[in-house]
């Protein structure tokens, strides 16, 4: 075999004989990537409703105190997986549940729970932000018709609290696609892997990873601009049509008498 | 006999050591429409907020139809009959006015879309507001907004109405067509408890006026009496304050 003699040689080699690893590899990150922040986002939704649910003085005890307990643990939750990084989660579950659970997970499960508990705890705070930056008052009017706080969440505040923090979940989209590649630890063929086992035979690891560095870079762009044109979706349109005519302003209002029972 | 709509007795509220509400008690008869007038700092948002239980009551009892408001089980229906309005509006900003309408029938009341969509539409061309049931409260002014919130409060059927100086957020040409629904609710006896600044407006519909002072109910009386003879020193200073500032 000719070895090539520049640059554009090895990567033009490399493509030809790696190019359905690299793919593979993309195909894997890509499929973590989507799936963790999915799920990540999701709970961490859950985990936002819950630690934002308010405990009064006067609420009785069996609410009270499962919901202090709940607050305290999903506080931990958050700091435990915020504070230490992901490579280390990774081999702490994947080992852990292996033999102290006799759990053999396979990787990519491994892989998807992984990412998707550590995007957990950052979208929990970056949700709870979110929720907080709406403006109490409609949650006020909310409650003050008799929705609980589920259904003033679902309907009314989460709505508006994640088309606030999309640039942020697109963030997180954006670090999970990177950051899935600390998953070879546990040797999931995710992008970073493969490129690993590519360059190891010609051990052109420059050409290799200039390579795989594209392929990120193509990906994470992409994403960008895609949740760029969802955010837009989200918008709506910014005129309204007038209905009918403006004509029965006048007629005078009865009040139904509500007392039926 | 009078029924009761809310009796209110002994009620107190202090937000740590500031004592807001001081042993407040009073009734509200069906179709009475009550205004609350006073300085700004004496607890009048406070006292409405604790009547639909958005503030707890440090202490004292609501009761509405006699019944006592605490207990989470009664919460949703207590809730769905006392609507409130408040001063900065508070409309659903990612909903169309439609929705904004729509929602708590269908989510609080369980009825159908088609039946909740009614009612909207109805209640919206009362309020003069049904041609704009497709736009965003952002896309309103605020008369128009209040107006929606009136609009969506009356959906839910309420057999009380607080409003919270519904026309304070105005610009002054739009105060007049909020304050006109408001005489139409009036003319059609709904029972309301309305705290403003608009005396003129009080001296008009309201069937009680009470004055509030520094957390206590200082004066209760129907406005002819109120305003031509206050009784409390503290009645007549404010009332002179006000009126020297609107003319
Ligand atoms: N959530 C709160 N926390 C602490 N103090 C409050 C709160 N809400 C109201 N207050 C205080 O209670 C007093 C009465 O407020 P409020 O009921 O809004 O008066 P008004 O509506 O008559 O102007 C004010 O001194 C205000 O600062
Ligand atoms: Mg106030």
């Amino acid at each position: 075999m000719v070895r090539p003699a520049t640059f554009f040689g090895w990567v033009e080699l490399l493509l030809n004989q790696y190019g359905s690893l690299f793919l593979k590899g993309t195909g894997i990150t890509l499929m973590i990537a989507v799936t963790g922040t999915l799920l990540g986002f999701l709970l961490g939704l859950l985990v936002a409703i819950v630690r934002t649910v308010p405990v009064s003085r006067r609420d009785p005890v069996y609410k009270k105190i499962p919901l202090k307990i709940a607050h305290f643990l999903l506080g931990a939750y958050i700091e435990v997986f915020r504070g230490t990084p992901m490579m280390v989660q990774a081999m702490i579950i994947y080992y852990g549940t292996m033999q102290y659970l006799n759990l053999r997970m396979p990787v990519m499960v491994a892989a998807v729970v992984i990412v998707s508990v550590n995007t957990g705890a950052y979208m929990a705070e970056i949700i709870r932000g979110g929720i907080i930056s709406i403006d109490k008052g409609q949650k006020e009017a909310a409650y003050a018709m008799g929705m609980t706080h589920w259904q003033s969440m679902t309907g009314i505040v989460l709505p508006q609290a994640v088309r606030n923090i999309m640039p942020s979940i697109g963030n997180e989209f954006v670090v999970n696609i990177k950051d899935s590649s600390v998953l070879n630890v546990i040797s999931v063929g995710e992008l970073f892997f493969m490129s690993k086992s590519a360059a190891g035979t010609y051990l052109r690891y420059f050409e290799v990873f200039f390579i795989t560095a594209c392929i990120y870079l193509v990906l994470t762009v992409s994403i960008t601009r895609i949740l760029r044109l969802v955010e837009r979706r989200m918008d709506g349109k910014n005129n309204y049509t007038i209905y009918g005519s403006q004509s029965d302003s006048k007629s005078s209002i009865t009040i139904s008498d509500a007392k039926e029972a | 006999m009078q029924e009761h709509i809310l009796e209110v007795s002994g009620l107190k509220k202090s937000f740590g050591d500031h004592e807001v509400l001081r042993d407040i008690s009073f009734s509200v008869e069906k179709g009475e429409i009550i205004c609350i007038i006073g300085s700004s700092g004496s607890g009048k948002s406070t006292l409405l907020r604790c009547l639909n239980r958005l503030e707890e009551p440090t202490a004292g009892t609501v009761l509405f139809h006699g019944k006592n408001t605490e207990s989470e089980r009664s919460r949703v229906s207590f809730l769905s009959k006392v609507g409130m309005v408040f001063q900065s509006f508070n409309l659903f900003a990612n909903m169309s006015v439609l929705e904004n309408c729509v929602i708590g029938q269908m989510r609080v009341l369980h009825r159908t879309r088609k039946e909740a969509e009614e009612k909207a539409v109805f209640y919206l061309e009362k309020v003069g507001m049904a041609p704009y049931r497709n736009a965003r409260p952002a896309q309103l002014s605020g008369g128009q907004k209040q107006r929606v919130a009136i609009a969506r409060a009356l959906c839910m059927d309420p057999e009380v109405l607080l409003f919270d100086e519904p026309t304070s957020a105005l610009d002054p040409e739009m105060v007049g067509e909020v304050l006109s629904v408001m005489q139409q609710l009036a003319q059609a006896k709904l029972t309301m408890l309305i705290v403003t600044h608009e005396m003129s407006f009080a001296r008009d519909v309201a069937s009680r006026v009470i004055f509030m002072d520094q957390g206590v109910i200082a004066e209760d009386a129907p406005p002819e009496k109120l305003f031509t003879a206050p009784e409390h020193p503290r009645t007549r200073e404010f009332l002179g304050r006000i009126i020297n500032r609107q003319f």
